[in-house]
């Protein structure tokens, strides 16, 4: 699931800040649990579970983190 | 701020044949004599050490001797010097107790709260079963009296027991205000009770544990051995009351050592099967149902469990 955002085109990296959580610790599950998210791997954008048990194409997760972009940069 | 290291030093020539330490940046955060020797002094030891620095401490401890030329304090001061350079590593947060003998068939008993006579009625049912051997998950004491006499017949019983929450505060001298007082020894014996036992039935690798109280002991690691089983059961599923985050356990497991775990402190029966391995919750041996006990089996690929009932 970390390849997948990190092999995004570089204009999208430096739309977004990544952190990623370690299940295997506490503040992992915590994390995990914050987002009320259900299985793995998962990934949150703007504190948002988007993407749930499944690995979104390269395509589809660009999109969507540009159109949280430009939604946030319109105002 | 230095991680909180614990360390555990078998002594030689003295009467405890342990002592446990901790140390953070330098300085000693405790400092106890388990098993033996005189408990007022040791304790009086252990308070005037407790906050001082190592280096500081050091020229006070060597060379006294009391038996076999050394004594506790210069056993203390060998302990800290091998910490020092490298010769005592630390210790896991948490002690794990394995049950080398690989087992066919189980007993589960689960919190006693210091009921004698109940476990009494129970190791006697237990014994009438095909049963190899009887794990006690916590909590052993309680606000019952009998709590000094539960523990020294269970000394006398073919049963390994680990500690529960307030087995645990008891074994630090901080169980809550009311429940009765317990001797020294009787802690220092609940003290040195394991917080995790691991176990092989038919083949399967399993571990027992109380509940999240170990998360909570000093240099708790979430890399410690056993600590995902620990913290999936603990924090992620909250003890099986949370079914939601089932599907994210099932992506967990694989990672596990263990295909059994035992845990206790939900005081109440429960079996769960999730990603090939089995979760049982062993609940209190007394239920307004009566005495409860568990029998866990192997049967080649599957676990088999069942709650055993004693009418009152």
């Amino acid at each position: 699931m970390a390849e997948s955002v990190r092999v995004l085109p570089q204009n999208i990296q430096d739309m977004m800040d990544v952190r990623e959580w370690d299940m295997r610790t506490r503040e992992g599950i915590q994390r995990f649990r914050e987002l009320r998210a259900k299985s793995l791997p998962s990934i949150a954008l703007d504190n948002e579970l988007v993407y749930e048990a499944i690995i979104p194409g390269q395509e589809d997760l660009s999109a969507e983190i540009r159109r949280r972009y430009e939604e946030k940069n319109r105002e | 701020m230095s991680k909180n290291e614990r360390y555990i030093y078998r002594t030689h020539g003295v009467c405890p044949p342990e002592i446990h330490f901790q140390v953070q940046d330098g300085f000693l955060t405790e400092v106890r004599f388990i098993g033996g020797g005189c408990p007022g002094n040791a304790r009086l030891v252990s308070r005037l050490l407790k906050g001082l620095p190592v280096e500081g401490v050091m020229e006070f401890l060597r060379d006294i001797e009391c038996r076999n030329e050394t004594s506790c304090p210069d056993q203390l001061f060998k302990a800290l010097s091998d910490a020092r350079n490298g010769a005592l590593h630390p210790a896991h947060s948490f002690d794990v107790y394995e049950d080398c003998q690989p087992r066919k068939s189980i007993a589960l008993i689960g919190e006693l709260g210091g009921r004698l006579d109940i476990l009494q009625r129970l190791v006697e049912a237990i014994s009438r079963e095909n049963v190899e051997i009887s794990y006690c998950l916590g909590n052993l004491t309680g606000h019952a009296p009998a709590n000094k006499d539960l523990l020294e017949f269970l000394r006398k019983q073919s049963v390994l027991a680990i500690q529960g929450d307030l087995d645990w505060c008891y074994s630090q001298g901080t169980e809550p205000a009311g429940f009765p007082s317990l001797d020294q020894k009787e802690r220092d014996d609940l003290f040195l009770l394991p917080h995790l036992l691991s176990f092989q039935l038919d083949g399967k690798k399993g571990i027992a544990f109380f509940g999240e109280y170990v998360q909570r002991m000093t240099g708790f690691s979430d890399f410690d051995p056993f600590a995902l089983e620990i913290n999936m059961v603990s924090s992620l599923t909250q003890f099986f009351k949370d079914e939601t985050v089932f599907p994210a356990l099932e992506v967990m497991v694989p990672q596990f050592q263990a295909q059994i775990i035992l845990f206790s402190q939900p005081k109440e029966w429960g079996h769960w099967q999730v990603g090939g391995a089995n979760f049982i919750s062993v609940g209190p041996a007394a239920t307004a149902r009566g005495l409860n006990w568990g029998l866990l089996g192997g049967n080649g690929d599957k676990i088999h469990f069942e709650i055993m009932q004693l009418q009152d």
